[in-house]
């Protein structure tokens, strides 16, 4: 007869007691979801939690990223002049996002930033919702769709003067590329009158791709590009506005892989290279985006 | 909606599986790729079950409505399941009282003063006073009892009646009140395909002359399974013996149907897929199971006597009886069949701590031979979930232990018959007639609680079939070396023991499949 603490043991390992649930492979189809119901998170707004996040962002965080890779942050004069509440839209590819997109923010528009979470994968155990909550200030989101509480908590947010970091294509990336912008950033922008500023961030797929919990080491270079904000037109529709943002976001890419002024010129004439990647196999894709993205130095003013 | 029955293959992300095993359950891990056969969830239950009463009784099947059939001055008898159905006990009000005040109130309004109800029990034990209580509800209870709210006793001699014959030969003698009623109300519960249909009143009400013809080990073998009536020779001889009787007698048939929610609140873990269990799930299964694990033997059996299932009823149908059973088995596979892929080499089965035979009684190593070897093993349409010449392998405790006064003719049986032989045809032709007619046995079945003497060869025989195809291979993990090895079986001292002998029978690799039961699952193997 096992005893008690056998038994206990057993059961924390079986039901991952901590760590995300158990659901078999052959199960997932025939499961239904776990009962709605979101994530307790207005305790890290508080001035308690403010502070904390502070701290931790401004000591730990950012130390941390910037130690691992090598960021370079670019367009943060487009906030100038701009009154919050923003949404800030980026694409998706790693890890590291959320922490680049937060600790590139100058301090005033970062301690006013939520970021909007995947409620399966960040709140799915109490403590990795608590610290996605603290460290990044998020609130969970429903990826499904369907989540009412979760899109009420971000309304109220934004109508408390808040502003949001949200993903559009709603995972991250499986090949380095920018998938479909998923059209809630949209919606909520234009229930809201909220300004959405693009934000592009290359290199974090080579730096840290899906699968590594770690930055590959060498302090690959990573790209932070604010963009110019787009804010909705009147009477405009929410798959209108999240092409747009699209356009916006190739156009802002095709920038920082370039020049500002061959991205206009692109745009202009309408050969914006597609932010979703060659149509090629795969691995290919794949090839291409794990290229660490090239290196800007200064030019010289003195030759060697 | 409620979702359809499941088949899980195993993997690294599988919890471990809940297993029963008698008054008690474990958690069990599978190998990788084992198959785990899951019940549909549990229907929905008819929410006015009164109206749906009401319904069935005004809207018959193939019969004139029951008020049409009532009228002064006629003799009405009603019978009904005994308790070996449902299992566990539902929580009052039980479905058969509910039923029968139905009818009552109709024979009250048409002035019927000829009212007798009989319990439907066959050879087994009576039912005691509180028991029948329980089932007819109070109002029925104090109207009736003692007078006209009876046992059938299938060895009075004046209270049994020979009706005929059938084309094959096979005696029909049923209940004398019942035969010479004007209308005969059958009330039954269909937990399993095997009950009701033609089975409610020729064996209900009949007698060893009548069962005889079909509980043999021939027709045993002959039906694949007696859980699937079209392909069972148990249930053709039945419906030869029912039709007869519906040329005799005016039957009015009522068969209600359940679901699948079996155990209470408590135990709620028991009705869920593991996966899905909460982290309250997950703390009650521990408590639950430290609690019994801790308890005196006395207590635990206590507190599994106690449990009472919150089934709620799918389906109420009544009128002519092949009419009504054609609906009620359909209600009956919308609950519990599970679609199954392909046979398999080893089938592991959890077998509860209750069995239609031993309600507030003692599971005995014969009625767990019964319960893994005929009712799991025959859960099947088509084909049986374990191939020919494979093993099975059953979690039970299986203690030698016998209730004196239920079961005194199973003691004798497991002591006497079982130790020179463990053949079922060997048994039935050299002991059978002894058992059967022995005073004594007869005497108790009448008189006291006794299960009649016959019985223990019936529920041997309910194996027959397994144990042919299976040539044997049956192991018993955790069981008593002693009692399982009187049945000739083998016992295994854990679940990866089991499997290692298993796997001198059938290879190194074999196909492994669980049928995680109850609640209860139906398997039609393609």
């Amino acid at each position: 007869m096992a005893s008690l603490l056998d038994d206990v043991r057993e059961v924390a390992r079986g039901w991952r007691w901590g760590r995300r649930g158990v659901l078999p492979r052959s199960a997932e189809l025939s499961s239904d979801p776990p009962p709605a119901k979101e994530f307790p998170t207005a305790w890290a707004r508080t001035p308690a939690g403010r502070g904390a996040r502070e701290a931790i962002q401004r000591f730990v965080l950012r130390p941390l990223v910037w130690s691992q890779t090598r960021p370079s942050v670019e367009g943060l004069d487009h906030l100038a002049g701009i009154r919050p509440p923003v949404m800030f839209v980026s694409n998706h590819a790693s890890h590291l996002d959320a922490p680049l997109v937060l600790c590139s923010l100058p301090k005033p528009w970062r301690r006013r930033t939520a970021t909007a979470a995947a409620a399966d994968y960040f709140f799915d155990v109490w403590w990795r919702g608590a610290s996605t909550a603290l460290v990044f200030n998020a609130i969970p989101i429903e990826r499904a769709g369907g989540g009412r509480r979760s899109t009420n908590t971000a309304q109220a947010l934004t109508a408390r003067g808040w502003n949001l970091l949200v993903f559009p294509e709603g995972t991250r990336s499986r090949d380095g590329w920018v998938g479909r912008f998923r059209h809630g950033a949209a919606r909520l922008c234009i229930e809201h009158g909220l300004p959405a500023i693009p934000v592009a961030i290359r290199g974090a797929y080579a730096a840290m791709p899906r699968g590594r919990s770690w930055p590959r080491p060498g302090r690959l270079p990573v790209s932070v590009r604010f963009g110019p904000p787009l804010a909705p037109r009147e009477g405009e529709d929410f798959g209108s506005f999240s092409r747009r943002l699209q356009v916006a976001h190739a156009r802002l890419w095709d920038e920082d892989r370039t020049t500002w002024w061959d991205s206009v010129r692109r745009e202009a004439e309408t050969s914006t290279p597609p932010i979703s990647g060659p149509e090629a196999a795969r691995w290919r894709r794949v090839w291409e985006a794990s290229r660490p993205i090239a290196r800007k130095e200064p030019s010289r003013v003195w030759p060697k | 909606m409620s979702r359809p029955g499941f088949v899980l293959e195993v993997d690294e992300r599988t919890p471990p599986l809940l297993v029963h095993e008698g008054e008690g359950f474990r958690l069990q891990r599978f190998p990788m790729g084992a198959r785990v056969v899951y019940p549909p969830d549990s229907l929905p239950a008819v929410r006015d079950l009164n109206a749906a009463i009401r319904h069935a009784l005004l809207n018959p099947h193939g019969s004139e409505p029951l008020p049409e059939l009532l009228r002064p001055g006629m003799r009405l008898t009603i019978a009904f399941d005994d308790i070996s159905l449902p299992l566990p006990p539902m929580q009052t009000p039980d479905i058969r009282g509910r039923i029968i005040e139905h009818v009552l109130e109709l024979a009250a309004r048409a002035g019927v003063d000829d009212v007798r109800l009989i319990v439907a029990n066959s050879l087994h034990r009576r039912m005691t006073p509180s028991e029948i209580k329980r089932a007819v509800g109070e109002r029925v209870f104090r109207s009736f009892w003692p007078d006209a709210l009876v046992n059938h006793d299938a060895e009075d001699p004046d209270g049994m009646t020979h009706i005929g014959a059938t084309e094959r030969g096979e005696d029909v003698e049923i209940n004398r009140r019942a035969a010479e009623s004007d209308l005969l109300v059958y009330v039954n519960i269909n937990l399993v395909p095997m009950d009701g249909g033609h089975k409610s009143v020729p064996i209900g009400l009949g007698s060893y002359r009548s069962l005889r013809h079909h509980h043999n080990v021939h027709t045993m073998l002959e039906s694949r399974s007696f859980m699937d009536p079209p392909r069972s020779a148990l249930h053709g001889s039945a419906a030869r013996m029912g039709r007869l009787l519906a040329d005799h007698l005016r039957i009015f048939t009522i068969e209600t149907t359940l679901n699948n929610d079996t155990f209470p609140k408590a135990f709620g873990f028991l009705n869920k897929r593991e996966w899905e269990w909460s982290l309250a799930d997950q703390a009650n299964m521990l408590a639950a199971k430290k609690a019994n694990e801790k308890a005196p033997a006395r207590i635990r059996r206590e507190v599994f006597r106690r449990i009472v299932s919150p089934y709620g009823v799918t389906g109420v149908n009544a009128g002519e009886t092949e009419a009504v059973h054609e609906r009620t088995l359909a209600n009956v596979h919308r609950q519990q069949l599970v679609e199954v892929d392909g046979q398999s080499d080893i089938l592991v089965l959890g077998l509860p701590y209750i069995c239609p035979y031993n309600v507030n009684s003692v599971m005995n190593p014969i009625l767990v031979q019964c319960l893994g070897l005929g009712y799991f093993f025959n859960m099947y349409l088509g084909q049986p979930l374990v191939r020919r010449g494979g093993v099975m392998i059953l979690h039970h405790p299986t203690p030698w232990e016998f209730h004196q006064v239920h079961h005194p003719s199973y003691v004798d049986f497991f002591d006497e018959v079982l130790a020179e032989t463990t053949d079922p045809t060997a048994i039935e032709a050299k002991f059978e007639q002894q058992y059967a007619q022995d005073p004594w046995y007869i005497h108790l079945y009448r008189n006291s609680y006794a299960y009649h003497g016959v019985h223990p060869f019936y529920m041997w025989y309910w194996g027959a079939h397994a144990m042919e195809y299976l040539d044997n291979n049956v192991l018993f993990v955790g069981g008593d070396r002693r009692a399982v090895r009187r049945m000739g079986f083998r016992a295994a001292s854990s679940f990866a023991d089991a499997l290692e002998m298993a796997r001198d029978v059938v290879g190194s690799s074999p196909r492994i499949t669980y049928l995680h039961s109850p609640p209860l699952a139906l398997t039609e193997v393609r």
